[in-house]
C-alpha cells in the first residue's frame, strides 16, 4: 500500500544543485528557492505565533538563518527538512519570547478528549438494517466531478478555510503533514507529541477537511 | 471473512488514516482491504480521501508580496557581500 | 511460484494505486521489487482459493519469487505479470455474480431471514457487481449454517472461477 504523500514541492534541479548555487551566492536559485518553500514556511509559522506580521518576520528571520549556515548544510537531511527545522526553531523562540509557549502535548491531550464520529452517523444506516453501520448511499468521487471545479480556488479557499476553522493541535498537524509534506517523525519532533497522538489528531483533520470538500462540491448538485 | 470478524462501514472510517499510516496491525489491514473489495461505498469513501490529501498538497499562496520579497533580496545582497 | 493477481482497470493494484509493467507480447512483464513506498509487506497474489476475496476488473497470472502463504493471500519480495487471464470479462463477472444470486435463492427459499440477502444478491448480480454479489451471497450461507457455511460458498465461488476460467488449482 502505497504511503499517501501530500504538500510535494517543486525545485529545480536537485539538493545538491541548490545548494551549490547558493554557495555560489546565485540569486535566481535564491529566488527560486523562496518561491516554493515561503508560502507554507509563512503557514507552518502561524501555527506558532498567532499573527501573520510576526509569521512574517519568523520567516524573514528563517532565510538570514539559512544563508548565514548554508555553508554548514551536510545533507543529512533534506533542504526541505533543514530549512524548516530552523524555521521551527525561530518560532518557537519566537513565541517563548512572546511568552506564548506551544505545548502543543497539552493541548493536543485536552483534543484528543473529544470525540466525535469522523463521518456523521446518519450517512450509515441503523441498528436493526440488515445492513446495520453499512453506507445507506455510497458517497461519490471527488474525481467523477469535472477537475477545474475540485482544483478551483474555491475549493482550496473552503479547505483552507476548515483548517483555520480547526482545532489548533489538529491545524497544526494537518498543515505540517499533509500541507507542508513533512513525515510523521518530523512532525512529532516539532510539535513534542506522540505518533499515536499525531495519528488521532491528524485522522481528526483529514475527516473534517473530507466533509468540507464533498459539501462544497455536493452544493450545486 | 466471518461475521464474527466482520468491519462495518462506520468502523472502516475511523480506522482509514490508521490504515494510510500503515499503522494497522496485520489482521485489521487483511480486514480493511477485504471490506473494500466488496464495498462501493467504502471504496468511495477512500477515494474521496485520496483527493483531499491531493488538494491539500497543493494549497499554496499563489500571491507572494512583492514587498516581502524585494526585503529577502536586499538581505540576500547583503550576505552575498559580506 | 505461478499464482493469480486481481488488478483495477489499466493493471492498477487497487490499494497501492502502482501502475504494474505489463507483459508485452509473449514475454513476462520486468520484475517488480517490493519497497517500502509500493507495500510494506510485499508483493501480493492469490491462491485460486483466495480470489473470490480480491475480485476486480483485471485478473493477471503472476510469478513470485519465493512466496510466502499469509491469510487469504501470498506475499513475495517480488513479483512480474505473466500474461492476462482475458477469460476473466464483464461476461464473466456478469455470469459469476448471476451464480451467487441464483446460489443465495435456493438458500433463501422458504425463509424469511434469508430473503433480504438473496434479494440484496439479485440486485449485485443485475448491476454485474461480483465482489459484492460474493460477500453478501458468503454472509447469506453464514446466516444459513454458521462460519462452516460461508466457507464453503467462498469455495464454492473459487471452484467456480477455475472452472470458468481454465485455472491451474
Amino acid at each position: 500500500m502505497a504511503e499517501l504523500v501530500a504538500g510535494g514541492s517543486v525545485t529545480f534541479g536537485d539538493d545538491l544543485a541548490v545548494v551549490a548555487a547558493l554557495r555560489a551566492r546565485d540569486e535566481r536559485a535564491f529566488v527560486e528557492l523562496v518561491r516554493t518553500h515561503g508560502p507554507t514556511m509563512l503557514r507552518v509559522a502561524m501555527l506558532y505565533v498567532r499573527s501573520r506580521a510576526v509569521a512574517e518576520e519568523v520567516v524573514q528571520e528563517t532565510w538570514l538563518g539559512v544563508l548565514s549556515s548554508i555553508d554548514r548544510f551536510e545533507g543529512r537531511s533534506t533542504l526541505k527538512t533543514w530549512l524548516f527545522r530552523i524555521l521551527t526553531n525561530v518560532a518557537k523562540t519566537r513565541a517563548e519570547r512572546e511568552g506564548r509557549s506551544i505545548p502543543f502535548s497539552a493541548l493536543g491531550a485536552a483534543d484528543l478528549e473529544h470525540d466525535e464520529p469522523s463521518v456523521d452517523a446518519d450517512r450509515f444506516l441503523p441498528e436493526g438494517e440488515r445492513w446495520a453501520n453499512h453506507w445507506a448511499s455510497s458517497p461519490r468521487r471527488f474525481d467523477a466531478l469535472p477537475e477545474h471545479r475540485l482544483l478551483s480556488a474555491e475549493a482550496m479557499g473552503v479547505i483552507q478555510e476548515e483548517i483555520d476553522r480547526l482545532p489548533e493541535a489538529q491545524r497544526a498537524v494537518a498543515t505540517m503533514r499533509d500541507v507542508a509534506g513533512f513525515g510523521s517523525d518530523e512532525v512529532c519532533e516539532a510539535l513534542g507529541i506522540s505518533e499515536v497522538n499525531q495519528r488521532v489528531l491528524l485522522h481528526r483533520a483529514r475527516t473534517k477537511v473530507r466533509r468540507a470538500l464533498e459539501s462544497y462540491l455536493e452544493e450545486d448538485e | 471473512m466471518k461475521l464474527a470478524d466482520d468491519l462495518t462501514c462506520a468502523d472502516l472510517v475511523e480506522l482509514v488514516t490508521e490504515y494510510h499510516e500503515g499503522a494497522l496491525s496485520p489482521p485489521d489491514r487483511q480486514r480493511f482491504e477485504e471490506h473494500v473489495v466488496f464495498c462501493e461505498g467504502c471504496a468511495s469513501f477512500l477515494d474521496q480521501m485520496r483527493s483531499t490529501l491531493t488538494v491539500l498538497g497543493r494549497i499554496t499562496e499563489e500571491d507572494f508580496a512583492p514587498e516581502t520579497m524585494d526585503e529577502l533580496l536586499r538581505a540576500f545582497q547583503e550576505w552575498r557581500r559580506e | 511460484m505461478i499464482a493469480y493477481k486481481f488488478l483495477g482497470a489499466g493493471g492498477v493494484g487497487p490499494f497501492s494505486g502502482f501502475a504494474w509493467p505489463l507483459p508485452r507480447g509473449r514475454s513476462a512483464g520486468p520484475w517488480v521489487e517490493a519497497t517500502p513506498s509500493l507495500c510494506s509487506s510485499g508483493i501480493h497474489a492469490c491462491l485460486v482459493s483466495d480470489l473470490p476475496y480480491w475480485l476486480n476488473s483485471e485478473l493477471w497470472e503472476v510469478e513470485l519469487d519465493d512466496p510466502v502463504r499469509s491469510t487469504r493471500k501470498l506475499v513475495a519480495g517480488r513479483g512480474r505479470l505473466l500474461r492476462r487471464v482475458e477469460a476473466w470479462n464483464r461476461d464473466a463477472m456478469c455470469a459469476f455474480a448471476a451464480s451467487c444470486a441464483e446460489r443465495t435463492a435456493a438458500l433463501a427459499d422458504g425463509s424469511d431471514a434469508l430473503a433480504g440477502y438473496s434479494a440484496d444478491t439479485a440486485v449485485f448480480a443485475a448491476r454485474g457487481q461480483a465482489s459484492a454479489a460474493a460477500f453478501v451471497s458468503a454472509r447469506a450461507a453464514e446466516t444459513a449454517s454458521g462460519p462452516a457455511g460461508y466457507d464453503a460458498e467462498r469455495e464454492r465461488q473459487a471452484r467456480w472461477l477455475a472452472d470458468r476460467l481454465g485455472l491451474c488449482t
